[in-house]
C-alpha cells in the first residue's frame, strides 16, 4: 500500500514540513488550502473494536500498529476535551458577564470577569496551536487505517474460487499482438483496434450496460473523466493508478485532477460526495459505459505489454448503494450474476474468486474478481472486479440517507464489470470471430441490422 | 492554388517535427537543408496568407530570420524553421473575399416548433426531468464536469450507434484509437501544445490528451506510404474528447463548451485531386445525419479567418437550439490538404507514373454529444417529457419518450456531519 505520506508529496506542489492531505485540513493551514470536504471520523466506530481491526490489517500485510494509532487518539482526545472545556468555561464567563452588565454590578467585578475571559480566550488560542500538528499526526495515521475485512474474504494469501464456466485447454497459443490486421499495439498507452475487434470494443461494452439495465434494473449513467485527489483519498485508490492532469489554472494546489475515466469507481464518488438521499431510491444501482485509464495492470505485470496491460480500455462500471451490509452482499451477489450470464454467453473459460486480503485496497472490505484465462499467457487475467466498501467511503464523502434524525451512511458495492481490451485480447487467443459473438443486451432491432450489414459486407468480402 | 504552390517550394525548409524527434541529437547544421531561402515575393504572399486568416503574424520574424540564416548558423536557422512550421495552410480562393463572416449556403427546417414562450433551454429541461448534474461538482469531478443519467445516459449510447451505423454505411472502417498521444502528433495535426491559450491538457509524464481522434487517426499512418488505389481511406473512430478551453459567456453555459465529452468522428486520407471531392462528402453524411434526426439546421462557408491553422476550407453546421435561442455548431469537416500529412510524412505512390506524393486529409465531425444533445431536446421538448427522433428509437428499445425519472435521487447535499470524538 501506498503510505499517505507519498502520496501527498505527490499531491503537493510545494515540500512543506508537515504533510497535508486533501481530505483533511487542519484549521491553521485551512487559509492557504481551501477544505472541499470534511470527512465523517467514526472514531468510536474504529476503535471500539480493535480486534476485527487487528485482524484486518494482519490479514492485508499492512505494518500499522493500532496501539500506536490509538495512542496518538487519545492525547488528540485529551487535548480536544481540555480545548472543549476551556471553550464552556470561556462561554459561562461571557453569559454571566452579559447578565451582570446587565443588572449593573461593580466595575471591579466586571473588570474581573473580563480578564478572566481574555486569559481563557488566550489559553483556547494556545491549546489550539498545540492541538493542531498532533491533530494533523493522529488523522493522518487514522485515514491510514484501513477497512474492517468482510467475513468471505480470504486471508490465507490466497484467492478462493467463487465459480467457474469450462476449464482452459492445455497447450500455448500465440498472443493476440500477432493479429496485426486486428490489432496495432504501439505501447501501453497507445494502441488501436480495427475491423470486428473495433466493433466489439464499442458493442461489448454497450449490450453489457444495456443487460445490466434491462434485467438487473439498473439506472445507466455517464459520468467525468477526471476525479479530483480528494475523492481518490477517500477511496484510499493508489494514486500512481492513474495519471496526473497538469492544470494551468489550478486553484486548489493539493486537490489535483487525475485521468481515471468515466468508467471507473471513482469517478462516482463525484456525484455522490456530500448527497443526502431519500431511503425509497435504494438500493440505488448504477451503471455506465465509458474509458477507463488505469495503469496499474502494467505495474503489476509490466515487462511484457499487451492488450492485457494496457492503460486505456473500454469498460462497463457498475455502483451500487445500499442501507444495510446485508443488501450490500445481495447485491454484489446480483452483480456477479449478471456478469456471469454475459460471459457464459460469450462461452470463454472464466472464473470468479475472492481475491485474498493482501490484493485489496484499504477501503475495501472483499473484492470479487472476475477473470478470463488468457492462453498466451497459461494464467486467467483480470476482465473485471466487484469490491464491497462498507460504509467505509460514504463516510469519508458524507453520502447517506436520513433515518429520523440519524444519518445512515450508505453501503457501497461496485467496480467494473469488464474490460474490453483485455476481454477482447483472450478472445481472439481463443480463436473466437469476434464478429459472430452473441452478446446479451444487444436490442434485437439493432442485432438484425448489425447483421445485415455484415452479410452485405461479406458479399464483397 | 497559387498560395499553395508556393508553400510547397518552402518544403525543405519545413523540416518536419517527426524527423527531428526521431534523430533529436543529429546536429542540426547537418539536418538543415542547403537549398534557396524563400524569395521576398513568397514571403509576400505568405503574409498575405497569414493577415487574411488572422493568424498571429510571424513574418516580420521569418524574414529577419531569412536574412540571418544565410551565414548558415544552425540556431537560427532552427528558429527559422520552427517559425515556418507555425505558418497556417494556404487558403481556398474561393473563401478571399468572404471578409470574416461565414456565408450561410442553405438552411434546413424539418421541424415547427412550439411557440417560444413555453421552450426550455437544456439544463432546465434535463435537471428538471433528473436526468442531469453539473452543479457542486467542481472540487470533486473538476470544473464543468457533468453527469448524464438514466434515459439521457442512453440517448448518448444511441446517438453513438445511430452515427457508426450510417458512417460505416458509406464505407468509413471503424478503428478503436488511443486517447493519450504523444506531443508531436498533435502538434502535427496543427495544434499547439504549449502557451498560455493552450487547449491540450497535458500529463505528469508529458504526453498529451487527445482534442480529436483525428489527431489518433492520423497519427496511425504516421510515416505510412499507401498506394493510390488505397485512397480514399476512409476511417471512423468514437473517442473521449479533452479540451482545455474555457468560457465564461453566458450563451456557453451547460454542457455547450465543456472539458470532456464523446464523439464519432470520421477521417480521410486520399490524393489532391480527390480532397474536394471528399469534402464534400463528407458535408453530405453530416447533412443527412442531422436531417434524420429532424433537427433544424443551417449549412455555413467558413471564412478564412475560422479556419484555424490547418484547414484550406471548413463547413459548419450550426443547430438552431430553441431554448438558447440561438444557433450553436452542432459539426465541421475541413480538407487539410497535405498540411498534416507534410508534417506526418503521410504518402502515397501515384499509380500512373510511381511518384511518391504527400497525401491529403479531410476530418469531419459525425456526432459530438453534448451539443447534439442540446438541440435535441430543445427541439424536441413536449409537456410531458422529451420525444426521442424516431431513428434513435431501435437504439433505445423501442423508447418514444424521455420522462422525468423518480428513482434518481435529487442533489441534496449536507455540508457536514457532526462525530462525536
Amino acid at each position: 500500500m501506498l503510505s499517505l505520506r507519498t502520496t501527498l508529496k505527490r499531491c503537493l506542489a510545494a515540500p512543506s514540513r508537515r504533510s497535508i492531505s486533501a481530505l483533511y485540513i487542519t484549521g491553521d493551514k485551512a487559509n492557504e488550502n481551501y477544505v472541499t470536504l470534511q470527512p465523517y471520523f467514526d472514531f468510536k466506530d474504529t476503535f471500539s473494536d480493535s480486534e476485527s481491526l487487528e485482524r484486518s490489517i494482519a490479514g492485508r500485510g499492512l505494518d500499522i500498529r493500532v496501539e500506536s494509532v490509538l495512542g496518538k487518539y487519545q492525547s488528540y482526545q485529551t487535548y480536544h476535551n481540555q480545548m472543549a472545556k476551556v471553550a464552556e468555561e470561556r462561554e459561562t464567563v461571557t453569559k454571566r458577564l452579559k447578565e451582570l452588565s446587565k443588572a449593573g454590578a461593580d466595575a471591579d467585578q466586571l473588570e474581573e470577569l473580563k480578564e478572566r475571559g481574555k486569559s481563557l480566550r488566550n489559553d483556547l488560542k494556545t491549546l489550539k496551536q498545540a492541538l493542531y500538528p498532533i491533530e494533523d499526526d493522529f488523522i493522518h495515521d487514522y485515514l491510514h487505517l484501513p477497512n474492517r475485512l468482510h467475513a468471505h474474504c480470504p486471508t490465507g494469501g490466497e484467492a478462493k474460487l467463487l465459480y467457474r464456466h469450462s476449464l482452459p485447454s492445455s497447450g500455448t497459443t500465440q498472443s493476440h499482438l500477432a493479429n496485426k490486421d486486428l490489432i496495432h499495439f504501439v505501447d501501453n498507452n497507445r494502441y488501436y483496434l480495427m475491423e470486428q475487434a473495433a466493433h466489439f470494443d464499442v458493442n461489448a461494452m454497450q449490450s453489457l450496460a444495456r443487460y445490466f439495465v434491462k434485467h438487473g434494473d439498473f439506472i445507466q449513467t455517464a459520468n467525468p473523466d477526471f476525479v479530483r485527489c480528494v475523492l481518490l483519498e477517500a477511496n484510499a485508490s493508489p494514486m500512481d493508478d492513474y495519471y496526473l492532469v497538469r492544470e494551468e489554472h489550478l486553484q486548489n494546489k493539493i486537490n489535483t485532477a487525475y485521468l481515471t475515466g468515466g468508467a471507473a469507481f471513482e469517478s462516482y464518488l463525484g456525484a455522490m460526495t456530500k448527497l443526502c438521499v431519500y431511503p425509497s431510491v435504494l438500493p440505488l444501482r448504477y451503471v455506465c459505459c465509458g474509458r477507463s485509464y488505469s495503469r496499474a495492470e502494467a505495474k503489476l505485470y509490466g515487462p511484457d505489454p499487451s492488450l492485457y496491460t494496457a492503460t486505456q480500455s473500454n469498460a462497463v462500471q457498475s455502483f451500487v448503494a445500499t442501507q444495510t451490509a446485508d443488501e450490500a452482499d445481495a447485491q454484489m451477489e446480483q452483480i456477479l450474476n449478471l456478469a456471469i450470464d454475459f460471459y457464459k454467453a460469450l462461452d470463454v473459460p472464466f472464473r470468479i474468486t475472492y481475491a485474498p486480503a493482501t490484493a485489496l485496497t484499504p477501503a475495501e472490505s472483499l473484492r470479487a474478481v472476475i477473470e478470463v484465462y488468457a492462453p498466451s499467457l497459461q494464467r486467467y487475467v483480470c476482465v473485471g472486479r466487484i469490491s464491497n466498501y462498507g460504509d467505509f467511503v460514504s463516510k469519508r464523502i458524507l453520502f447517506s440517507t436520513r433515518r429520523e434524525k440519524h444519518y445512515d451512511f450508505l453501503h457501497l458495492v461496485g467496480g467494473p464489470v469488464l474490460y474490453t481490451s483485455r476481454l477482447i485480447a483472450a478472445l481472439l487467443e481463443h480463436g473466437v470471430n469476434l464478429a459472430d459473438c452473441q452478446l446479451p443486451g444487444t436490442p434485437a432491432s439493432q442485432d438484425a441490422q448489425q447483421n445485415g450489414l455484415q452479410q452485405f459486407k461479406d458479399l464483397f468480402a | 492554388m497559387k498560395l499553395l504552390t508556393n508553400v510547397r517550394r518552402l518544403r525543405p525548409l519545413l523540416t518536419l517535427r517527426r524527423q527531428r524527434s526521431h534523430d533529436a541529437k543529429a546536429s542540426l547544421a547537418a539536418e538543415a537543408p542547403r537549398q534557396p531561402v524563400p524569395t521576398s515575393a513568397q514571403l509576400d504572399e505568405l503574409e498575405r496568407n497569414v493577415v487574411l486568416r488572422q493568424h498571429q503574424n510571424n513574418l516580420p520574424l521569418i524574414r529577419s530570420l531569412v536574412e540571418q540564416a544565410k551565414d548558415g548558423d544552425p540556431d537560427t536557422l532552427s528558429r527559422l524553421r520552427s517559425e515556418l512550421e507555425q505558418l497556417p495552410n494556404a487558403t481556398h480562393p474561393r473563401l478571399q473575399d468572404y471578409g470574416v463572416e461565414p456565408r450561410e449556403l442553405a438552411q434546413y427546417v424539418h421541424r415547427e416548433l412550439p411557440p417560444q414562450a413555453n421552450l426550455k433551454e437544456f439544463s432546465e429541461l434535463a435537471r428538471s426531468l433528473n436526468l442531469f448534474r453539473m452543479d457542486h461538482l467542481g472540487n470533486y469531478t473538476g470544473h464543468k464536469s457533468y453527469y448524464l443519467t438514466g434515459q439521457l445516459a442512453m440517448l448518448e449510447q444511441a446517438i453513438i450507434q445511430y452515427a457508426l451505423q450510417a458512417v460505416t454505411g458509406h464505407g468509413f472502417k471503424l478503428i478503436s484509437v488511443p486517447d493519450i498521444l504523444p506531443r508531436e502528433v498533435i502538434e502535427s495535426c496543427g495544434m499547439r501544445t504549449e502557451g498560455e491559450r493552450t487547449q491540450v491538457y497535458k500529463l505528469d509524464t508529458g504526453e498529451c490528451l487527445s482534442g480529436t481522434s483525428e489527431m489518433a487517426l492520423a497519427g496511425l499512418y504516421q510515416g505510412k506510404q499507401l498506394s493510390e488505389e488505397q485512397l480514399p481511406l476512409k476511417v471512423t473512430a468514437v473517442s473521449r474528447c479533452y479540451r482545455a478551453e474555457t468560457s465564461g459567456l453566458q450563451e456557453e453555459k451547460g454542457i455547450y463548451r465543456v472539458h470532456q465529452f464523446t464523439k464519432v468522428e470520421m477521417f480521410a486520407i486520399c490524393t489532391a485531386e480527390q480532397s474536394e471531392t471528399e469534402l464534400e462528402e463528407f458535408k453530405n453524411i453530416e447533412l443527412d445525419l442531422f436531417r434524420c434526426l429532424g433537427l433544424n439546421f443551417r449549412l455555413l462557408d467558413m471564412p478564412p479567418c475560422e479556419l484555424g491553422t490547418p484547414a484550406y476550407q471548413k463547413y459548419d453546421i450550426e443547430a438552431w437550439m430553441p431554448g438558447r435561442q440561438m444557433w450553436g455548431e452542432l459539426s465541421s469537416c475541413s480538407n487539410c490538404t497535405d498540411y498534416q500529412a507534410k508534417r506526418l510524412g503521410i504518402r502515397y505512390r501515384r499509380s500512373s507514373d510511381g511518384q511518391v506524393l504527400h497525401a491529403h486529409t479531410i476530418n469531419g465531425t459525425a456526432t459530438a454529444i453534448p451539443r447534439l444533445l442540446i438541440a435535441l431536446l430543445e427541439s424536441y421538448q413536449r409537456s410531458e417529457g422529451i420525444e426521442i427522433p424516431a431513428v434513435l428509437r431501435p437504439f433505445m428499445d423501442g423508447q418514444e419518450l424521455i420522462t422525468r425519472n423518480k428513482r434518481i435521487p435529487e442533489t441534496k447535499l449536507v455540508k457536514f456531519i457532526k462525530a462525536q470524538i
